[in-house]
């Protein structure tokens, strides 16, 4: 350090500076030093100094690699997932910092005239508000999801150069403390667009804001080389770029972005440090400098940044969305090519924000046109995350639940944006609160519930611990109640005129400030909550399972934790990411280590609880369960509602229902339940917790419980993701082609129409499943046309419906048919057609003897059985 | 939590016919690297070039704050600029001799490379030490300063890999099949010489 003095002083005792000493100039460097002397001091650079020094080093050196215990996160790390976690954990400490900072500056605006900061006080926090919310909160928190996520989504062991990782997270604190060391140097007072001339001016706290920000933006660039090098190279076999989940997409594309955007705001700093500290003259103007200049280099790097700290987000709300509505993410590819489009145009719009400036005043024109075209591409996507929300399944958890809220705050700030990018409307609303709220809700939106939704999401992941939804759900109205309370009232204090960046205001805008006061502080209470909710689920929360949300990337195919080189044996990439709802569809296969060789499968099944009586038998609803099944790994609880009705009819119909599922290959199991059918839902609910709920009803005319709401009833009430099937009346009644049950053969002729024939089948019903079919042979008198037979006929025909009705009101699976011939003719085709596995032949004393001997003359190997309903019939 | 199932990893058949692209992953970064150092002297030359326009009523080149104009030694830097081009011939002709197998080469060919990088350097401080205006001098001696003080920087940066690059070869560490770090180091150069390039045309001969 001293000899780095001794050297500048030299240096400015050569170059003629005056004078020769000047404590921004010495304290700038001192940071720069004292950096890169932390840097070296942890053993970033271990790895590259023994090349160097032509030392043997191995690049199989893993001693840097994992944790043992919560002590080394605060170590160098080469372990992605603990890098990942490092980010999180730096982001948000910053993100506290920055949101201590908006609170200081909203309990400022709480009142117009001076509380407590003068304008220079109240300068430097807005400036430190926004500097670490921008460079160290919104950039890089996404580095750290998708550090952790990414590599192993890929199929990966690690990222392609985890020293390199390394060395960008810790890049990362160092400007973060640099920006907050500045507090105790005079802080920087010229926000975070840091424009000369005023930047120019200011204390030594603008050095170190140049300082930090050529830090972080280092850590960018090489975490982006890191993310580029890790998604090219890395993916394992299989997974093409096709198959990739869009957060892979998405994270390229961002990083494309950092790679080639970043070195602009470098240079941007570099030129107001030479003129702050060298003595250059860039952004004086009677010595021939440019201030708008700056701006063009800055807003070349910031407008691109907007997406560096967007984009990432789309990705993780894809993974989401698709997730919890259980449907492929609809338009995989126009997602996609939607952010490579917006990546692009991206890069060719910085100069929005410099409407006002004075730059050159063709260049608005061109710029306010691809303005709103990007505004296309953006609407793709949303319209894609509606049509995947489109009859989904879906679940409400705290994860979805933020991707709705990012939904509607991204869309509100995508309408201003637009509004401002049109040239005459932003030279009115420009530097005004409207700015203010267009890039609170773009960045709430598009950044802050975007992040809250990824880290709910992948919390059990990252931890192996379970958070306590009911906090999250807390955490996440709180915010979003908060956020538009504390944002939407800038639109109209923007366009009544307020200008934005100063401490006092017009006493006409007290109310609408003191009413965003208080909704900043609801926001402070939120972000306590979530501490609290991830802090002690951490220490203390429910054991994780795999994959609770039954995700079907990569990450949720590994243990949670995943173990410490993610997979044991390159996994096997075979389908596409998202295809919730397909039958047999798989995304990868992982195996088991070598010495088990193996599949490595997922056994835990997951209730979808199934409610349904009436219908409970028809081929829609067994179809519904037979897919569904198919699609992963559940057990379906179905429980029957008796209602007013009758139980054992319920009780036939749920064994029928079972018996076909059985049959099917399905794990199902069920109960009948006394009670109706809202509070059986409910409770059943509550008791097996299900992930699932499909209800079943016949058609609204049909349907009592559509008639009395009881479906909606039940959604509200248990909160789960729920289906509703509706299986047309037919299909209700019908006897269902299945092989499941044995079908017995009723051969009957007067017996027909009699109570005593409908209780016979019942009984045997309640002895085994089974489905029926009653046979009538009809030996008509010459001619079968005339009256008398007809007259039979129309007897045969009614008896039977009385039957057939009597029997599948009681949840017997039944038809029946009358034929024209006697039972020498007749029996022996209706045995061929319907096949039974046992007939039974029944009549009314001794009748049936003529009957059986025919039927058993047909009959051939089935057996033939006889009920007599004489003493039945008789009574 | 997991059981293993059903048949053995032995035939886990790559079955899918598009395999990813396996590229060198350094060589990658170093690519993506190179890019982002573009970007850079492209903001440094957008900075140069609004100068430049700000001044254009005025004669070029533009004044100094004596009165007298900027005067830069064109024909000393463009000897300078043959030197390092010709550095990169130099290192290619190494490369190429350590694919045919000659270690030798590759040492003789990295040596005379640092050593026109190093002359290129030593006759740039020299002009620096002649040019008669400093850094504080307008706004254009700032942007010249700027461009080849950043240019400077790089040739020493890449002088100092292909002198780690050298040590390793005299290790004998590189052959003709393993040569990444050398390749990215030499991908550096390259670039370095070719900004350089660039900047002697668009800042000293135009
Ligand atoms: C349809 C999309 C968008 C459009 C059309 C748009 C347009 C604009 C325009 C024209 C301005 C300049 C207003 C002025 O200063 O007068 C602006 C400011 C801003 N926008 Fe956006 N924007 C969009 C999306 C975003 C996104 C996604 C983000 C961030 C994630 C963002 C962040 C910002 C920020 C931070 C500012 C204020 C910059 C400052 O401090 O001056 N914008 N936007
Ligand atoms: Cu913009």
């Amino acid at each position: 350090m001293l000899f780095a003095f001794l050297l500048l002083f030299l240096l400015r005792a050569l170059f003629g500076f005056e004078p020769l000493y000047d404590g921004a100039v010495y304290g700038g460097v001192a940071g720069l030093i004292g950096a890169i002397g932390f840097l070296w001091g942890i053993g970033c650079f271990d790895f590259w100094l023994g090349w160097a020094k032509g030392a043997d080093i191995s690049e199989e050196d893993h001693s840097f690699h994992g944790v043992s215990n919560w002590k080394q996160y605060f170590r160098v790390n080469t372990d992605h997932k603990v890098i990942g976690l490092q980010y999180l954990g730096a982001t948000l400490f910053f993100m506290l910092w920055g949101g201590l900072m908006a609170l200081l500056i909203r309990t400022e605006l709480a009142a117009p005239g001076q509380q407590f900061a003068d304008g220079e006080t109240y300068n430097g926090f807005l400036s430190m508000h926004a500097t670490l919310m921008i460079f160290v909160f919104a950039v890089p928190v996404f580095g750290g999801i998708a550090n952790y996520v990414l590599p192993i989504m890929l199929g990966a062991k690690d990222m392609a150069f985890p020293r390199l990782n390394a060395l960008s997270f810790w890049f990362l604190p160092v400007a973060g403390f640099m920006f907050l060391a500045s507090m105790f140097t005079g802080m920087f007072g010229a926000a975070w667009t840091a424009y000369p001339p005023l930047a120019s001016q200011g204390t030594m706290g603008q050095t170190l804001f140049e300082l930090g920000i050529q830090f972080a933006g280092a850590s960018s660039i090489a975490t982006a080389i890191n993310f580029l090098a890790t998604i090219v190279t890395m993916r394992a076999p299989g997974m093409t770029i096709w198959r990739m989940p869009i957060l892979a997409w998405a994270t390229g594309v961002t990083s494309v972005l950092a790679v080639f955007a970043t070195p602009f705001i470098a240079g941007s700093q570099f030129l107001t440090m030479f003129d702050r500290i060298m003595g250059t003259h860039f952004f004086v103007p009677d010595q021939g400098g440019d201030v708008i200049m700056y701006q063009h280099i800055f807003w070349f790097y910031s407008h691109p940044a907007v997406y560096i700290m967007l984009l990432p987000g789309f990705g993780i709300i894809s993974e989401i969305i698709a997730t919890f509505a259980r449907k492929p993410l609809f338009g995989y590819r126009a997602m996609a090519f939607s952010l490579v489009a917006i990546a692009v145009l991206g890069f060719g719009v910085w100069a929005h924000h410099m409407f006002v400036s004075g730059m050159a005043a063709w260049l608005r024109v061109p710029m306010m046109v691809t303005t709103i075209i990007i505004a296309v591409p953006t609407g793709v996507k949303m319209w894609s995350w509606l049509a995947t929300l489109w009859q989904g399944r879906i679940h409400m958890k705290t994860p979805m639940l933020w991707a709705m809220g990012f939904l509607f705050t991204f869309l509100l700030g995508g309408l201003s944006g637009v509004f401002l990018g049109i040239v005459p409307a932003d030279i009115q609303m420009s530097d005004t609160y409207f700015v203010t709220a267009h890039l609170h809700y773009v960045l709430y939106g598009g950044t802050v519930f975007t992040v809250f939704a990824g880290l709910y999401y992948w919390f059990p992941k990252m931890t192996g611990k379970m958070y306590n939804e009911r906090l999250g759900q807390w955490h996440f109205w709180l915010t979003f109640a908060a956020t538009q309370l504390t944002f939407f009232p800038m639109h109209w204090q923007g366009l009544q005129g307020m200008p934005r960046r100063v401490s006092d205001y017009d006493p006409r805008f007290e109310t609408v400030n003191s009413i965003e006061t208080v909704g900043s502080y609801m926001l402070g209470i939120a972000t306590i909550i979530f501490f609290y909710n991830i802090i002690t689920s951490w220490k203390s929360g429910p054991k994780a399972p795999w994959n609770p949300w039954r995700g079907k990337t990569l990450e949720w195919m590994v243990s949670s934790p995943p173990p410490l080189f993610n997979f044991d044996v390159e996994p096997q990439v075979v389908g596409g990411p998202y295809q919730y709802g397909i039958p047999d569809a798989r995304h990868a296969v992982v195996f088991a280590p070598e010495e088990f060789g193996g599949e490595l499968t997922e056994d835990t099944r997951y209730p979808v609880l199934v409610v349904a009586n009436e219908t409970l038998t028809s081929q829609t609803l067994i179809d519904e369960i037979r897919s569904r099944d198919s699609e992963g790994l559940w057990s379906f609880q179905l429980v029957a509602p008796v209602g007013d009705g009758d139980r054992s009819t319920t009780e036939r119909r749920l064994a029928t229902a079972l018996a076909i599922l059985a049959e099917s290959g399905v794990s199902a199991t069920g109960r009948v339940a006394e009670g109706d059918m809202v509070s059986v839902a409910t409770e059943a609910a509550a008791e097996v917790a299900p992930q699932e709920l499909v209800i079943a009803t016949l058609p609204l005319a049909q349907s009592r419980w559509m008639q009395t709401d009881s479906v909606d009833k039940v959604r509200k009430a248990t909160g789960v993701a729920m289906s509703h099937v509706i299986v047309p009346p037919n299909d209700a009644r019908a006897l269902l082609a299945t092989a499941a049950l044995p079908l017995v053969m009723v051969v009957a002729t007067e017996a027909v129409g009699a109570e005593a024939l409908a209780t016979a089948v019942r009984t045997r019903a309640d002895a085994q499943p089974a489905r029926f079919t009653v046979v009538t042979p009809l030996d008509l008198p010459e001619p079968r046309w005339g009256a008398e037979a007809n007259e039979l006929r129309r007897a045969a025909g009614e008896a039977m419906t009385a039957t057939i009705n009597a029997l599948v009101n009681t949840g017997v699976a039944v038809d029946g048919e009358v034929m024209d011939d006697g039972a020498d003719v007749a029996l022996p085709l209706a045995i061929d057609a319907y096949r039974p596995s046992v007939i039974i032949v029944a009549g009314i004393n001794g009748e049936a003897a003529g009957l059986r001997a025919a039927a058993e003359a047909a009959a051939g190997e089935t057996p033939v059985e006889s009920v007599n309903l004489g003493a039945a019939a008789g009574a | 939590m997991a059981t293993t199932a059903g048949h053995a990893p032995a035939d886990q058949g790559h079955a899918t016919p598009e395999q990813p692209h396996h590229m060198k992953p350094a060589l990658m970064g170093m690519l993506l690297f190179i890019g982002s150092e573009v970007m850079l002297f492209a903001s440094l030359f957008t900075a140069y070039f609004f100068i430049r326009y700000g001044v254009a009523n005025e004669t070029w080149p533009p004044l100094k704050q004596d009165g007298e104009p900027f005067e830069l030694p064109v024909v000393l830097t463009g000897v300078n600029t043959l030197i390092l081009v010709s550095s990169s011939f130099t290192l290619w002709w190494g490369e190429k001799r350590l694919a045919a197998g000659d270690n030798k080469g590759l040492i003789r060919g990295l040596w005379v490379t640092i050593l026109m990088g190093a002359t290129f350097l030593l006759i740039q401080l020299n002009e620096y030490a002649h040019l008669g205006f400093t850094p504080q001098d307008r706004a254009f001696s700032g942007a010249f300063y700027t461009l080849t003080g950043f240019h400077g920087a790089h040739v020493l940066v890449g002088l100092i890999v292909l002198s780690l690059c050298l040590r390793r070869a005299y290790q004998r560490d590189f052959s003709a099949t393993y040569h990444t770090p050398l390749t990215a180091g030499s991908y550096y150069w390259h670039f370095v010489d070719i900004v350089w390039v660039l900047l002697f045309f668009l800042v000293y001969v135009i």
